[in-house]
């Protein structure tokens, strides 16, 4: 087991956005967290991801309880969270946007510009560029080649797909199922298509609240049925 | 107990009173009547602060405008007090009025320190452009016209009229702070982009809230030129404001009994305390600490809890 | 013309030392969302500092300088460590209230060294160029080249260190920093040290276009927040060209209206830039 997740309560001022959450992955496995607007799945994300303290439950990370650490040391201790709307910076360029991820982990450029490159090899010609100036997908690849310096256990992906054109989308799945054997992964994500594609295994959630556990299979076979909770 | 004081809103001014009359007649009446002022200061200052969330770091420019409209009105038109106390409160109201339209679009930081910016510029007007009516750097002595015993000539009625005048105020902010326009206060201050939604329009809100708050100090300023009898620069020096900061502060910043508080407290250290203390400012930066840091629900807070 | 070439002039003197001075104030506006007060009475420190140093001890303005940003250091670590590291995330009053504490106390502590009557420092160069009828003393060429100099220096930093790219891309988004496990608070306070060191230097280099007491820093701090205010909270683009433009606000209405409406004239065209343009922050 590599990260499990138990009875997670999290709380926004008063309001209870999250009720007894859980979930389990083991290594090597990529997990879709699929649900309708506000059901939960961002939060869950980021608690695991450290942005947020739950008020009840654990999160356990390699057998050690994540909660309590800071989400710098959440980062350290290798899970990495990769932003929903294109959070790069835009000041920076695109080798100055991995430089800072390399810093923390102590990765050399060469390296970090190489799994970025690896991704993507266009990139390799706009490394020298501000990543204000990058389109939106490049800026999401760029989100997961900085995400993927100093080899991560664990990626947390808040909606990858969001808001791209559909060429470039299947870009993104690709580049996720080429990373897929090498990295765990979880990913929210809308689009049942996609989810179809990438997921062993997927988690629904509603209102806060696991609702339930199903197969790629079963969207597979039987979309319809799960459009609707979408 | 405290909090069971504050519901009932007879009890909040009935005790305001016996405490201020007790504690005029057992040290200096009017001395006593400088405290009651200076309170009646910090709740038009809390206002803002305490009530609607809004730090103003310039707010000695509404005291300033009140001292100087009832002090030139006096000086120039006519020393009846009554007349140049409304003037007080009206010219304080009207800069509220004005400079509002441009101070509420702000808030946090900018509201802080454009409110100071104002405070500074209000300062440098009646110091220099216009010394020829604000008297300058000199200031201006003040003479008010008695009707029998309406006499501000006379201590113990300086210090019956501005105690009125505080249970007034008091009264009616309590008034206020507890209608719906207070609760909707309270939501802008908690959180306004929500207010905002469900469709309130917080830009008047907070603007009439500034011009109350403008005019409440206004009178304390208009009230200050009349127990002084006189006005002068250091009633809008910005260098002040900290002085109201504090007292809301020690106080418990959004009650009006937690104003009163603060205002006595701060009075009592800097008028008792202040003689032994040789490093004034350092104690007063002092306690700003401690209080930012370790109480910030300030005294009637801490009382009101416990 | 001559008169106008002088009043440009020194309008870029007094544009070089508020930059000087607000760089420090803009990047801890902008990076951990605190009004710091507290900038001021590290400006006056610098001027003190160059007094005791130059006036007192005899040494010379220059060691003046470097005693000035060496006095800074720790002094602007401690009130990072104890006064504002305290304040991130928490409300902006608590912030104004906890730095103006300090910025108070230790006013108080320079009365209480130095006495409160104003101190004079003489013009440290002396020499006044003369090109036709333009007269220019030689310390305010110098004052503005110095701030040219650190204006490119501090490009550099923020362009070509890790510690400078890492304020950068926190000032945009310090939560995604953070997120790829850099301490970012950490990186904010070395920032803060150079602030202050360079308010400490502006402090020494106007003083003695000026005279020095312990509340010297408040005056001049309101101006720089009105800089800040102007320029954009943490843009240090913005903050450049606003000290510039405030400076010249500031000496032609000293030349062509009256000197003492120069500040008032700033706040003025602060609050009209806040009609157009408000900040809700």
């Amino acid at each position: 087991m590599l990260l499990s997740v138990d009875n997670l309560d999290i709380h926004y001022g008063h309001a209870q956005v999250l009720h007894q959450a859980s979930m389990s992955l083991t290594e090597g496995e990529l997990v879709c967290v699929v649900g309708r607007n506000g059901a939960g799945k961002t939060t869950l994300l980021r608690a695991i991801g450290g942005f947020m303290k739950p008020s009840a439950g654990d999160i356990v990370f390699k057998g050690e309880p994540m909660s309590g650490l800071s989400l710098e040391q959440v980062a350290q201790k290798g899970i990495k969270y990769v932003y929903q709307d294109k959070r790069v910076f835009g000041d920076l360029t695109v080798r100055e946007n991995l430089e800072l991820a390399a810093y923390p982990t102590g990765e050399s450029m060469d390296s970090a510009i190489e799994k970025l490159v690896a991704i993507h090899p266009k990139m390799k010609k706009l490394l020298d560029a501000k990543a204000k100036g990058l389109s939106g997908g490049e800026r999401q690849i760029l989100l997961i080649g900085r995400a993927l310096v100093g080899d991560p256990q664990l990626l947390l992906i808040d909606e990858p797909t969001e808001g791209l054109a559909a060429i470039i989308i299947g870009e993104i799945v690709d580049i996720l199922l080429k990373m897929k054997s090498k990295i765990t992964m979880v990913v929210v994500e809308q689009n049942l298509a996609t989810v179809a594609r990438l997921a062993d295994r997927i988690y629904v959630m509603k209102e806060g609240v696991m609702a339930r556990e199903i197969t790629q299979r079963e969207i597979i076979e039987n979309p319809s049925n799960y459009e609707e909770e979408l | 107990m405290f909090a069971k004081i504050e519901k009932n809103q007879a009890l909040t001014l009935g005790l305001i009173a016996a405490l201020f009359l007790v504690y005029a007649y057992t040290t200096s009446l009017p001395r006593i009547t400088d405290f009651i002022i200076f309170c009646i200061f910090v709740m038009g200052f809390d206002l803002l602060y305490g009530h609607m969330g809004q730090l103003s770091f310039g707010h000695m420019l509404y005291l300033g405008a009140g001292a100087y409209g009832c002090g030139m009105f006096a000086y120039h038109v006519s020393p009846n007090p009554f007349v140049c106390i409304l003037m007080g409160i009206l010219t304080a109201a009207g800069l509220a009025a004005l400079l509002g339209q441009v101070v509420v679009k702000t808030g946090g930081a900018a509201f802080a320190l454009l409110n100071l910016a104002l405070n500074e510029v209000g300062a440098y007007l009646v110091l220099s452009p216009m010394h020829r009516i604000t008297g300058g750097e000199d200031g201006l002595s003040l003479f008010f016209q008695s009707y029998g015993f309406i006499n501000f000539g006379d201590s113990v009625f300086r210090f019956y009229f501005c105690l009125a005048v505080l249970l007034l105020v008091a009264f009616l902010l309590l008034r206020l702070v507890r209608s719906p326009f207070g609760n909707l206060l309270k939501a802008i201050k908690e959180d306004e982009v929500r207010a905002r939604f469900l469709g309130y329009n917080t830009y008047l809100y907070k603007y009439v809230t500034f011009i109350i708050s403008g005019a409440v100090c206004g009178l304390a300023g208009a009230l200050t030129s009349v127990n002084l009898a006189y006005c002068n620069t250091s009633l809008i020096a910005p260098t002040r404001n900290v002085e109201v900061i504090f007292s809301a502060l020690i106080g418990g910043a959004g009650s009006v009994m937690g104003a009163v508080v603060g205002g006595t407290a701060y009075m009592t250290i800097s008028n008792y305390l202040a003689a032994y203390i040789v490093r004034w400012e350092m104690f007063l930066g002092i306690a700003l600490l401690f209080f930012a840091f370790y109480f910030r629900k300030g005294i009637w807070g801490y009382a009101r809890r416990a | 013309m001559i008169n106008l070439i002088q009043s440009l002039l020194y309008g870029l003197t007094i544009g070089g030392v508020l930059y000087i001075i607000s760089v420090g104030l803009s990047l801890t506006f902008g990076a951990m969302g605190i009004v710091n007060f507290s900038h001021g009475l590290v400006y006056a420190v610098g001027a003190y500092a160059v007094y005791t140093v130059a006036k007192l001890l005899g040494a010379g303005y220059l060691l003046g300088l470097v005693a000035a940003i060496v006095v800074s250091i720790p002094l602007s670590y401690l009130i990072e460590r104890l006064v504002i590291r305290r304040l991130y995330g928490q409300a902006i009053d608590y912030a104004i209230i906890a730095t103006y504490a300090v910025l108070l106390i230790g006013a108080d502590s320079l009365r209480w060294v130095y006495g409160a009557s104003p101190l004079p420092i003489s013009d440290p160069v002396g020499v006044l160029w003369t090109f036709g009828g333009l007269q220019m003393p030689a310390f305010r060429l110098i004052i503005i080249i110095l701030s040219g100099l650190i204006f490119i220096g501090l490009n550099l930093f923020f362009k070509k260190t890790l510690v400078g790219k890492i304020v950068v891309a926190g000032l945009q988004d310090r939560e995604a920093v953070r997120s790829l496990g850099i301490k970012v608070e950490r990186h904010f306070a070395i920032v803060f040290v150079i602030g202050s060191a360079l308010a400490a230097l502006g402090g020494a280099l106007y003083a003695p276009l000026s005279t020095l007491d312990p509340y010297m820093g408040f005056e001049i701090l309101i101006l720089c927040f009105a800089v800040v205010i102007v320029g954009g909270m943490g843009n240090l683009t913005g903050t450049t060209i606003a000290a510039f433009a405030l400076g010249m606000v500031h000496s032609l209405t000293a030349v062509y209206i009256v000197s003492s409406a120069a500040d008032a004239a700033v706040y003025v065209v602060m609050a009209a830039v806040l009609i157009f343009r408000p900040i809700e922050a």
